[in-house]
């Protein structure tokens, strides 16, 4: 039916040029055209916007209509304007009901240990008895399968509920188990979105008293899907003690602050040197500027964790130094965080009341 | 533009949210206050980007824009800091965190400070 030879491809590509100025993506990748066809040199489509109250509607038809125009052999370009209001998915917490708390570990950036400390607080927190399930959410650079040596999952059942993987006695779901080996997760934020609420309402978490979620680095898309799909405990920031990290903290701390997450603490990691040699300990990038940045801005300081080469040592092998060490320098350090936090959580059990709309 | 004046926490932390049918929601603040917000109200305050202008803040869709009738067909939290509306008229994209809602409180004393 293309006699004239216009090709839809032709056609999708000249639209590629017109944008949608809210979403700052063009209309094709966002799936906006539907329906195309090609008589002769007359060409129509839909433009299926989110939204039937869009404020740009005439404009972005004026501007496909004129991108299709400008393709050799088109004389005709029927541009039908249509919408579909995509509902953000709906924040169905039925599916974490039986999760009591809601951790959530992040830092400012990365390379400050925050994987390392949210995996030995679940593997503490499991060998406490406690029933634990882990989530890494950092797409950037999952870790957590590393450090827990904890295998793949199997395929999702047929329901489509992902069964965690087990590790040292807790419940383990990573972003990279998304995606097939070493394959980098490269994403969009819509979907890191769905994968984030993929991984918490999509996995079968069973009964749990703790769910630590280790977040990626900095503030971003993962936060704000968090804290938008389950009622979050509450945050846990670590950080170096040196006051750049600490600076960067600080803007984690406010993300938290103003979605709402109340701060369980600040950990100071990377704190001091353990030599493995004399056992002495070295100040190397100064010590306690976490803790009083915690004192000034009034969150509970939860301890600190010494730069100790066994703590690499144990997470390169999959077994966290609580578990593989418990009884050294650097797994006590951890094992009293864990309390600490633990001590926080409960604090806030009590003070948290859950909010509900009800109907008058 | 004018500096916002910060509200205290308890301003800020809803206690308990009621929802009448489809016509206004009202909050009661941990500081005592309370805020009714009449569904048209609340819809012409919408604070998406598609209601105001991401870049410059300046607002695209206002109260008298809005259809008189329009209700709220379903109301819930987001999280702990947010409550999330599905309008009669198909808006679902606006999340009104309660810090915001403070600001926007329609009540006499509250209005002369608006956001």
């Amino acid at each position: 039916m293309t006699q004239v030879g216009i090709a839809e491809a032709q056609v999708l590509d000249a639209l590629r040029s017109v944008m949608d100025p809210d979403l700052h993506k063009d209309i094709v990748s966002l799936g906006f055209i539907r329906n195309m066809k090609i008589e002769g040199g007359v060409v129509s489509f839909d433009v299926n916007l989110t939204t039937p109250a869009c404020p740009v509607k005439d404009r972005l038809r004026e501007q496909s209509r004129q991108a299709v125009l400008a393709v050799p052999g088109v004389t005709d370009a029927r541009v039908n304007m249509t919408a579909e209001v995509r509902r953000p998915p709906a924040p169905s917490t039925a599916a974490l009901q039986n999760v009591k708390n809601i951790v959530a570990v992040g830092s400012g950036k990365g390379g400050v240990g925050k994987s390392t400390v949210a995996a030995n607080i679940a593997a503490s927190l499991a060998r406490s008895g406690a029933r634990v399930g882990l989530l890494d959410a950092d797409i950037y650079g999952p870790s957590i399968p590393i450090m827990m040596r904890s295998g793949r999952p199997a395929e999702p059942r047929a329901d489509n509920v992902i069964e965690p993987g087990d590790a040292h006695g807790v419940k383990v779901m990573s972003m990279g188990y998304l995606t097939p080996g070493d394959q980098p997760l490269i994403w969009r934020g819509p979907m890191a979105h769905k994968a984030v609420q993929q991984s918490l309402l999509g996995v079968n978490w069973g009964e749990l008293d703790y769910l630590i979620v280790d977040l990626p680095p900095g503030t971003g898309d993962v936060h704000l899907t968090l804290v938008q799909t389950v009622p979050v405990t509450g945050g846990v920031i670590v950080s170096t003690p040196q006051d750049v990290g600490l600076q960067i903290s600080m803007k984690t701390l406010r993300m938290f602050q103003q979605t709402k997450v109340p701060i369980l603490g600040i950990v100071e990691n990377m704190s001091y040197y353990v030599c493995p040699h004399c056992g002495g300990s070295d100040d190397l990038f100064g010590h306690g500027g976490a803790e009083e940045a915690a004192k000034a801005m009034g969150v509970p300081f939860l301890g600190s964790i010494p730069l100790d080469p066994a703590i690499r040592k144990a997470s390169d092998e999959g077994t966290p130094v609580v578990i593989a060490e418990p009884g050294s320098k650097s797994g006590q350090a951890m094992a009293d965080v864990t309390g600490a936090l633990a001590r926080q959580v409960s604090i806030r059990a009590f003070r948290n009341v859950t909010l509900s709309i009800v109907e008058e | 533009m004018t500096a916002v004046p910060a509200l205290l926490p308890d301003q800020t932390t809803p206690v308990e949210v009621r929802k009448k049918g489809g016509e206004r929601i009202t909050i009661r603040w941990a500081d005592g206050h309370e805020s009714v917000y009449p569904a048209r109200t609340l819809r012409g305050r919408c604070p998406c980007a598609q209601c105001v202008n991401e870049s410059t803040g300046e607002r695209l869709v206002f109260e008298e824009h809005v259809n008189p009738d329009v209700s709220i067909l379903e109301a819930r939290t987001v999280g702990h800091y947010a409550l999330h509306f599905d309008w009669s008229d198909g808006h679902t994209t606006g999340i009104y965190s309660f810090d915001y809602l403070r600001r926007i409180c329609p009540c006499a004393s509250c209005a002369g400070r608006a956001a």
